[in-house]
């Protein structure tokens, strides 16, 4: 069976753990309990019939002093930019974040979430909505909007 | 073999190490009791170690290299596994077999956690403090007794300083623009306490308040009344009302058949303090016999500023003799009092006092007339016409 690794990057509190218990679990908590090191998790998919697992690497989010490990990236297939839509500077961020995983994985696919869109009210929503390309999402995991469309058009890209 | 197995029994022994041993296609040799903690059950011999050690997925051609190259730089550091925090690294032990070691870092990786969290909860918090203060529309700055510690945007847009360290290294000395013998942020501060006060930069007006947040640090606002102060007519030097509002006010009294007394102050020879101080020390003098006159009014006297020098009171519910001895009692105290760097300066008065068929225009000759009087008459003193 296929195995591939992808990540969850971005800064700290983006909700990168979040999406990852939605797709995982289907479960959501709105309490904050920052993630340190790593944590993997496993998920089996059968894309147009090749069964693979995707192993999801969570990883701590990036802070104002400290940086996430490059040592975390070696080996990783694919990546999902995580953002919080309503703290800015964690989407002027995804830039850097994308910059550094591209020179570790520069053969790897990936694709960009804009989180907690739940905070948005309809209006901003589509004048995100208008701004966004291909392989940029907008996602809730508290919603449960577009986390499975995320992963899976990620694990697409990587296999087929 | 014998050897490394005596090394990791000395290491298992102190629980904080447990190993697997693999072949060269990373299939499971034999590994210590104890990692089942870890991985949820043992591994058996032929089990392939990427399903019980995931971490590796991705990197396994790095990782066999180990045979090649005898060592590996393969370090996962604080991996959470079934509610520990590991560390995973990778030995070589001989041609056929490598180690992987399985370090417990969970107790430390918990404080750290702590730490962590509350670290990225405070930087949270701070960052949504720093973008309310910002989105103030005052000028928000926070200062000890010598120095500025914070300003917003605002503050620092205004003021043209490139940033806070900049600021916190070339003090703007506000406490001076406020009034010139203040030598601190405290001294401002009690200046400021329980009064609404007015400072005046460049040619803006604002409002200026303190509180202090800590013994040794006090919260300024400054806001912004130039436009505000043009409607609601504020002399935007001195912070009080200006003749217009006064005369607004008189008319509705006077129509209202109710009796006041209008006095004119005029600063003696202030023309020479321009002239030889310079317009800075002139606007300063003014601020201070506002100041001066404040202290000793009542609240319900209506103080405003007629333009340069000269100034307006209106007060109510007084007989003529009280506000003569009232207005005395402000001459003595300004001839007595001693001003920034000119010392000295004196005022005279000029009183009248309504009569039946009083306007604004007649109350307000007779009380020139009563000052002029005082000036011909030698200055410093105080003159009233009743009729």
């Amino acid at each position: 069976m296929i195995r591939k690794k992808i990540l969850l990057i971005g800064d700290f509190g983006v909700g990168k753990t979040s999406l990852i218990r939605r797709y995982i679990d289907n479960t959501f908590s709105d309490n904050y309990l920052t993630t340190i090191g790593v944590k993997i998790s496993k998920k089996r998919l059968s894309i147009d019939t090749i069964e693979c697992e995707i192993l999801i690497w969570d990883i701590e989010g990036a802070t104002p002093i400290k940086k996430i490990p490059h040592s975390y990236f070696k080996g990783a297939s694919g990546a999902i930019f995580v953002c919080d839509v309503s703290r800015g500077q964690t989407i002027d961020d995804l830039y850097e974040h994308i910059n550094s995983f591209l020179i570790v994985n520069p053969d790897a696919k990936y694709v960009i979430a804009y989180n907690k869109i739940d905070m948005l009210s309809n209006q901003q929503k589509e004048s995100l909505k208008i701004k966004l390309s291909g392989n940029e999402f907008m996602t809730s995991a508290k919603n449960d909007e577009n986390v499975k469309n995320l992963f899976e058009t990620l694990a697409k890209e990587m296999i087929l | 073999m014998r050897t490394i197995q005596i090394v990791l029994n000395a290491i298992l022994s102190k629980n904080i190490f447990e190993y697997i041993l693999v072949d060269t296609n990373l299939k499971v040799i034999e590994s210590s009791q104890g990692v089942e903690r870890y991985l949820g059950e043992k591994p058996k011999d032929g089990d392939d170690i990427l399903d019980f050690i995931p971490e590796f997925v991705g990197n396994e051609e790095e990782i066999k290299k180990i045979f090649i190259k005898r060592y590996c730089l393969f370090t996962l550091e604080t991996v959470q596994k079934n509610d520990y925090y590991i560390n995973i690294s990778i030995e070589y032990c001989d041609s056929k077999t490598a180690i992987v070691l399985l370090h417990n870092v969970t107790a430390i990786t918990i404080n750290q956690q702590n730490l962590l969290q509350y670290s990225n909860e405070s930087t949270l918090l701070y960052n949504t403090l720093n973008k309310v203060i910002n989105n103030q529309n005052s000028m928000v700055f926070i200062a000890n007794r010598n120095k500025m510690e914070f300003a917003n945007h605002q503050f620092l847009n205004y003021f043209d300083i490139p940033d806070l360290e900049y600021l916190k290294h070339n003090d703007i000395g506000i406490f001076r623009l406020y009034e010139h013998s203040l030598n601190n942020y405290l001294e401002l501060y009690e200046a400021l306490i329980d009064k609404e006060n007015y400072i005046k930069i460049n040619q803006d007006s604002f409002i200026i308040q303190a509180s202090k947040i800590e013994e040794t640090h006090i919260l300024f606002t400054l806001t912004n009344i130039t436009d505000i102060s043009s409607k609601l007519n504020i002399d935007p030097l001195t912070g009080i009302y200006r003749k217009n509002y006064l005369n607004d006010i008189a008319s509705k009294i006077l129509k209202d058949n109710e009796k006041f007394a209008l006095v004119v102050l005029d600063l003696d020879d202030f023309k020479k303090i321009n002239d030889t101080y310079g317009h800075q020390v002139g606007d300063n003098i003014l601020k201070e016999f506002v100041k001066l006159v404040k202290i000793q009014i009542r609240k319900e006297d209506i103080f405003a500023r007629w333009g340069g020098e000269e100034f307006l009171l209106l007060m109510k519910d007084t007989t003529p003799q009280d506000v003569k001895h009232r207005i005395e009692s402000i001459r003595t105290q300004i001839d007595e009092y001693i001003f920034d760097v000119v010392e000295h300066i004196t005022c005279s008065f000029g009183i009248a006092c309504t009569t039946k068929d009083d306007d604004i225009d007649s109350l307000l000759y007779r009380a020139d007339k009563a000052l002029y009087e005082a000036k011909a008459t030698g200055k410093n003193r105080v003159i009233i016409k009743i009729d």
